[in-house]
């Protein structure tokens, strides 16, 4: 009895520690070149069904997302997008093997795929925002790319955090993308 | 001596499966190590699944009914974007499945596809070369093991012996999006084409005693799918038309089939319905099969099928599914239960040769974002859907019930 009190105490500790994570926001994320600051989430799904493949200024747009089964792309595809991963999965799947079209680039990590967005003109990704301000602390490699101004990225977000309804356009890594009902 | 050399026999073809296997892999690594910019104008995916199947007292997989490794189905295929409205692609597959279709490797697609259009309410894609079916719920992804919802689809629309013919053709296809605002998303697509016979295909189709050859002089198709806006919901029609003719072999031993054309016609109706733990599949299908000449120089048929099966998944977990489908199926709707087909063979065809009926059970585990393992038990009536069509084997499909499980892993990058 004592055994499972001590486990329970132990997994209660544990999950605790993960709630506040699993409850923050989802932000869409773009790059820095990328001249649309917002989208209404119309906009978004159609662009993550492949049903939209360019920008307002008529650029190609390039879709970078995590693995199928990563927590953090079934809440996105479910909040952001009110469709379900799986449905993602086979829009995808039939794309990419039976010639249709082409299909988002799959990274396995969010650094990855922030590294991705920063790289690739036109790309979109999502990030959760704590992992983002996490990652602005990013590999000197990866700085080095493209000069950054992180300091200036942070107080944006910061404002977002504040005022919802606030435009955001970071000068930097990326944008943080205002998505619209 | 003999065994032996079936043992040799076997030993290379169990060699030549590892190393399309081998090779698969090394793509694979070749393809991680792809950089992130030149995956914007190239990719490279794949899918390897290896499986055992056994169906007794049918000769659907074998004829000795036993367990059979023949489940082995491997793709690589890839998109490379010319310019940012041309794009080329295509897919090599290697399939082995048996009895159930020719086995080997083949050009699965090859296409050059144009964005013709590209606007916010307007998509049109044309595609020029070997085009999949893409005009039923499963037709495209028939061969990909991931992406159809069983290891066996239900054979009364995705037949087996009709794969090569069915699976897309070589020609020009279109798909045209146009968005209809609150109203949601319209899919229209139409194709125009041939499809290379196989000789397994035109045994599959007649029988081994056909020497001669068949081909396809056309295959038109056209659907058109309407998806809600923010609905669960998705339905679809589908029309097909096609000929083919079969010209006997000038050899003297065939005296027994004969110069003939054949017509095939189908039309489905379909829903499909995508919820959280919940789906819904249905395909209700019509199709109308004439045939002049074959058995006889004035032999003439002109029948009707029909069809339909319902399936649905449960989403036990994130990755765990369950799925249940029932399908009915009956070569002439004025002969459901096959009275008239067998007293028109004087008994030689029984009557269980008229139709098809499958209901499945199975489960899908998502062991990993790209690697999962299926499997599935069917129970099965009828051997309205099992080679050769036009002259039935009558001595190892001699049971009117028989049954079926599968067991596949599958890999996909």
């Amino acid at each position: 009895m004592h055994v499972i009190k001590y486990y329970a105490f132990v997994f209660s500790i544990l999950f605790s520690g993960l709630l506040p994570l699993e409850s923050s926001a989802i932000d869409v994320i773009t790059h820095s070149e990328v001249k649309d600051t917002s989208l209404t989430s119309l906009q978004l799904r159609r662009i993550f069904t492949m049903r939209q493949s360019r920008w307002s200024d008529n650029t190609p747009i390039s879709i970078f997302v995590l693995p199928s089964q990563h927590d953090i792309h079934q809440r996105f595809s479910k909040e952001h997008l009110k469709i379900f991963s799986y449905q993602l999965n086979r829009i995808w799947h039939k794309l990419t093997y039976s010639g249709l079209g082409v299909a988002p680039t799959i990274v396995q990590s969010e650094q990855e795929l922030v590294q991705a967005v920063i790289n690739t003109p036109g790309a979109i990704g999502y990030l959760h925002d704590t992992e983002l301000i996490k990652n602005w602390q990013l590999p000197t490699n990866a700085i080095k790319e493209q000069p950054v101004n992180f300091e200036g990225a942070k107080v944006d977000q910061n404002t977002v955090a504040e005022d919802d309804n606030v435009d955001i356009h970071t000068k930097g890594v990326v944008n943080v993308i205002q998505v619209y009902l | 001596m003999l065994s032996r050399f079936t043992f040799k026999r076997r030993n290379l073809l169990l060699n030549n499966k590892l190393f399309i296997i081998a090779f698969f892999f090394s793509v694979n690594v070749v393809a991680s190590n792809t950089s992130v910019n030149d995956s914007k104008r190239f990719k490279l995916h794949g899918f390897v699944s290896q499986g055992i199947i056994d169906a007794d007292d049918s000769n659907f997989v074998n004829d000795n009914g036993k367990p059979s490794a023949e489940l082995t189905e491997v793709g690589l295929n890839a998109t490379y974007q010319l310019t940012e409205s041309l794009r080329v692609a295509g897919q090599i597959v290697y399939l082995d499945g048996g009895n159930r279709y020719a086995k080997g490797a083949r050009v699965d697609y090859a296409l050059l596809d144009w964005t013709a259009f590209n606007n916010e309410k307007w998509q049109a894609n044309i595609y020029v070369g070997r085009f999949k079916n893409n005009h039923w719920l499963y037709s495209s992804s028939r061969d990909v093991p991931f992406a159809r919802p069983s290891v066996i689809l239900p054979q009364s629309i995705y037949f087996d012996g009709l794969r090569d013919i069915s699976v897309g053709s070589d020609g020009v296809a279109s798909k045209v999006s146009y968005n209809l605002a609150k109203y949601g998303d319209l899919d229209w697509q139409i194709s125009y084409g041939v499809s290379p016979i196989s000789t397994k295909q035109v045994t599959n189709l007649l029988s081994e005693f056909a020497q001669g050859s068949a081909n396809q002089e056309y295959d038109a198709q056209t659907s058109l799918y309407w998806h809600p806006e923010l609905s669960a919901w998705r339905f679809g029609i589908s029309l097909l038309d096609s000929k083919f003719a079969y010209k006997q072999a000038n050899t003297s031993n065939e005296s027994l089939l004969f110069d003939s054309d054949f017509t095939f016609q189908f039309y489905t109706l379909n829903a499909l319905y995508e919820g959280e733990v919940w789906e819904f599949s249905a395909e209700f299908y019509q199709q109308r099969f004439m045939m002049d000449g074959f058995y006889s120089t004035t032999f003439k048929l002109d029948n009707i099928g029909q069809g339909f099966y319902l399936q649905t998944r449960y989403k036990l977990s994130q990755r765990l599914t369950l799925l249940a489908r029932y399908e009915d199926f009956y070569l002439d709707k004025e002969d459901k239960k096959g009275q008239q087909l067998a007293q028109n063979s004087n008994g030689s065809i029984p009557y269980y040769f008229g139709f098809h009926q499958d209901t499945t059970l199975g489960l899908h585990y998502d062991i990993t974002s790209n690697f999962a393992v299926r499997a599935e038990y069917h129970w099965v009536k009828g051997a309205g859907r099992l080679s050769p069509i036009a002259l039935p084997n009558t001595v190892l499909n001699n049971s009117e019930a028989w049954q079926m499980w599968a067991v596949q892993l599958m890999y996909w990058f």
